[in-house]
């Protein structure tokens, strides 16, 4: 069973793994690369343990996109605009 | 009336250990591996340093805090959770050195980022700060603790740091929130908040006392003076997102409060233990099993129940993983269950377990001589030694400050102070054993 739905923004993007990361309970990352996503797989493994996450995505996001032109909306959160009191 | 002492005199050495996920050096075997029952600890920094009074578990680190207010961490820091000034793993406990100058009163670990309060209620917070949980205004990370400016003229007394937010509780029963809100987990907004990376006032507990905050995974939790629960963020077992706290089974008086990734533990005055949640991942705990004594259900349907397997034997310590479950119980003994996977609990296996099983630390130990503490990371575990025997500890204010300690054979002491201290130890009348308790938990 899915450990979790985990939508494709509230992951971060990892430039070490070349992966979307989300965290794993174990301490680990589940993690899931472009050309996976463009092949429309969408479970993201740990690679230490047994558990999965399903990854919430579009994939007409990813195809065409080799890597040249990183989509912008697919980054993770971490520009976006900050709301301050 | 007795003078209060710094606890100087100390009998045994405390003895530490772990068990479960270890591929970070969180453990602090020394090893990159996980273990499946529980390691005792050779740690000479520590235990050259005094006792510890207390250790916060993280995604895979963790944060150990002296009765001398020296902090020590170790396990994962590649974004900086560790403080050491660098973004390494560190496989043995090493000194925060950067706060060296400080009495660090109050540590929390996160998923990736961690939180110091000092005794003059300064907050420092070092790691990930991707989401602006570190509350300094931007998304950077930081790899040594940086004092969190907004609280500059304010008095911090906890931080709850979780996956990607973190609380603060102020002296004068505020509770601020940071970071990721995505799930309603700050309480600051009726609309969808995606991060803040400064603090902002949690709404609807202005008129309620807070005496302390909890939260992981991507829940927030409080507990007011008189015992209430309230809960925000994401909802337990499919329930909806919470924006704003919720006061959650009004019927129950709680403690104490541990919050997994998708189950929360509570614990009463009497020793009760309830949880709900848990029934996510499918391994916390059997609900079909559970006694059916005590229901007690919100108003969102939510079904709290009192843990299984227990026989009435009161609970005294409580701590929650990421998918597991640890509590110290009234004997002594140690208890466990939840996921398995990693060893995280302690069983000399990697099986789940849907009822509280008896954790051993080996043959030599007396579990009735010491009361343990237990402390969860996401996919570990720790148990300290710290020799106390747990009684209760009231504290009047007349004038000056009095605490009454009260152990579990009613012996008691009065304690009449100027300015409380920390950590206080004392030595019953007619008992062997001498009693630690921290005026933070009290005051």
């Amino acid at each position: 069973m899915s450990y979790d739905d985990v939508e494709i923004e509230d992951m971060e993007w990892n430039e070490e793994l070349k992966a979307y990361t989300y965290p794993c309970p174990c301490g680990d990352l589940f993690q899931i690369t472009k050309d996976d996503l463009r092949l429309g797989e969408e479970i993201a493994r740990c690679p230490s343990c047994s558990l999965y996450i399903t990854v919430i995505y579009n994939i007409e996001d990813f195809l065409g996109d080799n890597d040249k032109s990183k989509n912008k909306s697919l980054e993770p959160a971490k520009q976006q605009p900050i709301s301050v009191a | 009336m007795e003078e209060a002492k710094r606890d100087e005199e100390e009998s045994k050495q405390q003895q530490i250990w772990s068990w479960g996920a270890g591929t970070e050096g969180q453990l602090g075997t020394g090893k990159l591996e996980d273990e499946y029952l529980p390691q005792l600890l050779h740690l000479p920094i520590l235990s050259s340093t005094g006792r510890i009074s207390t250790l916060a578990c993280g995604g895979a680190h963790v944060i150990a805090l002296t009765s001398g207010g020296r902090v020590f961490s170790w396990g994962r820091g590649t974004t900086g959770q560790l403080g050491h000034g660098e973004m390494l793993n560190s496989l043995h406990p090493k000194p925060v050195t950067s706060l060296q100058s400080y009495f660090i009163t109050h540590v929390s670990a996160g998923w990736s980022h961690s939180g110091f309060v000092s005794d003059i209620g300064c907050l420092f917070t070092c790691g990930d700060g991707s989401f602006g949980q570190l509350g300094h205004g931007d998304y950077m990370a930081q790899s040594t603790p940086v004092k969190v400016n907004y609280f500059a003229d304010k008095f911090v007394i906890q931080i709850a740091c979780a996956l990607r937010h973190s609380l603060v509780l102020l002296r004068g029963d505020q509770v601020y929130g940071f970071g990721s809100g995505k799930r309603g987990q700050l309480g600051i907004s009726r609309d969808k908040i995606k991060s803040v990376n400064l603090p902002q006032v949690t709404c609807g507990l202005e008129d309620v006392e807070i005496v302390s905050i909890n939260a992981n995974g991507d829940h927030s939790a409080a507990i007011s003076a008189d015992g209430h629960l309230y809960t925000w963020g994401r909802g337990f077992t499919g329930a909806s997102d919470a924006n704003f706290p919720q006061l959650s089974l009004s019927s129950l008086r709680c403690t104490e409060a541990a919050l997994g990734w998708n189950h929360i533990l509570l614990l009463t005055g009497d020793g009760e233990l309830f949880m709900f949640g848990g029934n996510y991942h499918g391994a916390l705990c059997d609900l079909e099993k559970m006694s059916a004594v005590k229901h007690l259900s919100d108003s969102s349907g939510a079904v709290l129940n009192k843990v299984s397997g227990l026989d009435g034997v009161k609970v005294m310590k409580i701590a929650a993983g990421a998918e597991h479950s640890a509590i110290v119980t009234v004997d002594g003994a140690i208890k466990t269950w939840g996921w398995g996977e990693h060893g995280q609990l302690g069983l000399g296996n990697t099986d789940d377990q849907t009822i509280p099983q008896t954790v051993s630390l080996g043959p030599d130990i007396q579990n009735e001589e010491a009361f343990f503490n237990v402390y969860c990371g996401s996919g570990f575990t720790f148990a300290i030694s710290p020799h106390e025997v747990l009684s209760t500890v009231e504290y009047r204010s007349q004038g000056s400050v009095e605490f009454v300690v009260r152990s579990q054979s009613s012996n008691s002491v009065t304690y009449s102070v100027e300015k409380p201290e920390t950590t206080y130890s004392a030595r019953m009348p007619n008992e062997k054993s001498q009693i630690y308790f921290n005026t933070e938990t009290i005051l």
